[in-house]
């Protein structure tokens, strides 16, 4: 039995880790190129997202590579995210691949369902050997986030535009060989060093802007021509609230004890959206009102054809809680020159809008 | 009199008999927009981004219809009408988005219809709808109840006589016991049928649609649509196409495909609009079943409100064409 899993940023580090300490065989197709989306895009019925797309297309270059049993996010909620493991497995089956699609349930069961699934592919593993091995890949996803925050920092105000983003790629590379936990750590304080040490501009102060929206084009820079380094670039310093180490600590520890991560900023989404519309509509609408005094705008990233999406795009501009927003919607007609002409033009407006407030003081 | 205003669009086709005798028994008066125009449509789109799918835009355009025509307007937030079976994001996030995008709209009435939180909280959110209008839990209830009746009768009406919902309301409308009984006259026997697949909102509303199943109709074909099936027939060609349902009101998508594709009729047409998320799989599911099964033709038809009604018509005409040389062969070969 071979696993293959679709790509979801540096996620099969911390899988690999797991797989591997439990002798799990586990292909890790190319990550996200071209290719993965134009055979996504081929192959996917016509009005699904980007994220269906991209999945489909990793799913088959790991088909191609002699996975047999492809794991897949789902489980019941709003969004169309339930049915796609169904879907791809049939569009496989179509393409002459004989292979099993098995959808872990994300949205109910948190981490449990993936658990669960673990137990199965690992032959009835021990549960303290699925445990620790678990515990590893976790430690590796905290070690990966941990760096990217200060990368997201240091990007903005670096002198030599790029050195943050070479850093971290050695980083991830470290990470992925590093296997023991003194490994990992030392990896970790060596790489926020020597980015801490990056040569800075001190006086500069940075625009802040906050990145929200669609988990997957989030989370996988390649759906969206990678906007948090193109931010960086442009001298700004990118927030954001999701990250999966984030996702993890709140269904292991704290989820169970009644504490929602999300809490905060469901509640101040209330006044303009009262419930949960599915997908993370909800959290787009509340996280725009709960950052519009600290951020200076914020850029909403949406699969097309997204609906929760459309729908917060839709509640946005009448919140009280001012800031600009920029949408933009991921797919695969997108270009590159598209984004950065938008993204120079928002960041224009930013900074006018600054100038303006500071003298307004 | 206090009115209420019921947009004709999306869930209007499925429950307006229901949330009309419920608030008619409250002593509520119900107003309702008139059918879907250009106008209509327009002014719908112009509130919303373009993303947003064709029904919602017919939604809202409605709702701008009844602005200043009524004191409330009625929209439901339908999360779950069946337990572990999900309504589309769109209407879930209906009545808030009708505030944002429409603030000039009268107060919205709008309740959490979520079957998976249990009996007790379906009742809760039936009485605070109903609280709006009355002190007297005796009469919330009476008044649940009677709409209830109404449903059933609407859809017993729409099963066994074939009517299309906008026939079954205008019987339900107007209480006349002795109905000419003019459906069923089986000269139609050796006529083509065609099944449409696709949500009542689609179906029905003949300004979005181009008028299909009149169109159909004249062309001498007997036109059969989902609400002719029994809810067990629907369920059971769901199961056998996806298995366990996902979506509410899937059904009369994949339910009602399979089942047409099994039957002998000669011909199925899906109705999609663009941006729909739950049809862009479950179209494609019927579509990929008619593929393996190479018994009948399916023809899928997406809308928007671009499409030009020269474009559907070609392909309605090459479709029928198409079911018409299949048929002349069937009878050589017969012969």
């Amino acid at each position: 039995m071979r696993i293959g899993m679709p790509h979801m940023g540096n996620m099969y580090i911390p899988f690999q880790a797991l797989f591997q300490r439990l002798g799990i065989d586990y292909v890790i197709p190319p990550v996200n190129n071209r290719r993965t989306m134009s055979l996504g895009a081929k192959y996917s019925p016509e009005g699904l997202c980007l994220p269906f797309k991209l999945t489909l297309g990793n799913l088959i270059e790991a088909a191609e590579m002699g996975a047999d049993t492809l794991l897949m996010p789902g489980g019941y909620g709003i969004c169309r995210l339930g049915y796609y493991a169904k879907t791809q497995e049939q569009i496989l089956h179509d393409l002459g691949y004989d292979v099993e699609v098995v959808q872990f349930g994300v949205s109910e069961r948190k981490l449990l369902g993936l658990l669960d699934i673990i137990k199965h592919l690992s032959n009835n593993a021990p549960w303290f050997r699925i445990i620790s091995a678990f515990r590893f890949g976790l430690a590796k996803l905290n070690a990966l986030d941990k760096i990217e925050r200060v990368v997201q920092r240091v990007r903005a105000v670096e002198r030599i535009k790029g050195t943050a983003n070479q850093i971290f790629t050695k980083a991830v590379r470290a990470i992925d060989r590093a296997d023991d936990y003194d490994t990992l750590k030392k990896v970790q304080i060596d790489f926020i060093n020597q980015l801490n040490q990056i040569d800075e501009d001190s006086h500069y102060e940075p625009l802040i802007v906050g990145i929200t929206g669609e988990f997957y084009v989030v989370l996988e820079p390649f759906s969206s021509f990678d906007v948090e380094s193109e931010l960086g670039k442009l001298g700004v310093e990118v927030r954001r609230t999701t990250f999966v180490s984030e996702w993890t600590k709140f269904s292991l520890f704290l989820n169970p004890l009644g504490i929602n991560e999300k809490d905060r900023i469901h509640k101040a989404a209330l006044p303009y959206l009262k419930r949960y519309i599915g997908g993370d509509g909800w959290e787009s609408v509340g996280e725009k009102v709960l950052h519009a005094k600290e951020y200076d705008g914020i850029i909403h990233l949406a699969p097309f054809t997204c609906i929760p999406e459309i729908v917060a795009q839709n509640i946005m501009p009448s919140t009280r809680e001012n800031i600009p927003v920029l949408t933009l919607l991921c797919d695969e007609q997108m270009a590159k020159s598209g984004v950065l002409t938008r993204l120079e033009a928002f960041v224009d407006l930013l900074e006018r809008r600054r100038r303006a407030q500071k003298i307004n003081v | 009199m206090i009115t209420i205003g019921i947009p004709r669009a999306l869930l209007y086709y499925q429950y307006y008999p229901m949330w009309k005798t419920f608030f008619e028994e409250l002593g509520v008066g119900v107003v309702i927009s008139p059918p879907t125009t250009q106008d209509i449509l327009s002014a719908g789109s112009l509130r919303v981004v373009a993303d947003t799918c064709l029904p919602t835009k017919v939604f809202l355009g409605h709702v701008l219809a009844l602005v200043e025509k009524c004191d409330y307007i009625f929209i439901p937030a339908i999360r779950s009408v069946e337990r572990k079976v999900y309504s589309c994001s769109k209407f879930l996030g209906l009545p808030d988005m009708t505030r944002a995008v429409i603030p000039e709209s009268p107060p919205i009435l709008d309740i959490d219809i979520d079957i998976n939180k249990g009996k007790r909280n379906l009742y809760q959110a039936i009485y605070k709808l109903g609280r709006h209008f009355t002190w007297d839990p005796l009469r919330v209830k009476q008044a649940g109840t009677a709409a209830w009746q109404t449903h059933l009768s609407y859809k017993q009406l729409m099963h066994d006589r074939g009517l299309t919902p906008p026939q079954a309301i205008d019987r339900i409308s107007v209480v006349s016991s002795d109905e000419p009984t003019i459906q069923h006259n089986d000269s139609a026997a050796e006529r083509a049928t065609i099944a449409i697949i696709g949500h009542p909102y689609l179906l029905y509303d003949e300004y979005i649609n181009h008028r299909l199943v009149h169109r159909l109709e004249q062309a001498g074909y007997k036109v059969l649509t989902p609400e002719m099936l029994t809810i067990e027939q629907l369920k059971a060609g769901a199961v056998r196409l996806v298995g366990q349902a996902y979506w509410a009101y899937e059904e009369e998508v994949v339910g009602a495909g399979q089942h047409y594709l099994e039957s002998s009729t000669d011909g199925v047409i899906g109705i999609m609009t663009f941006g729909c998320a739950p049809d862009s799989l479950m179209i494609d599911m019927v579509h990929r079943q008619a593929a393996r099964m190479e018994t009948t033709p399916f023809m899928s038809l997406t809308l928007e409100e671009h499409s030009a009604e020269a474009g559907i018509i070609t392909r309605l005409e090459a479709f029928l064409d198409m079911i018409q040389r299949k048929k002349r062969k069937q009878v050589e070969v017969c012969v």
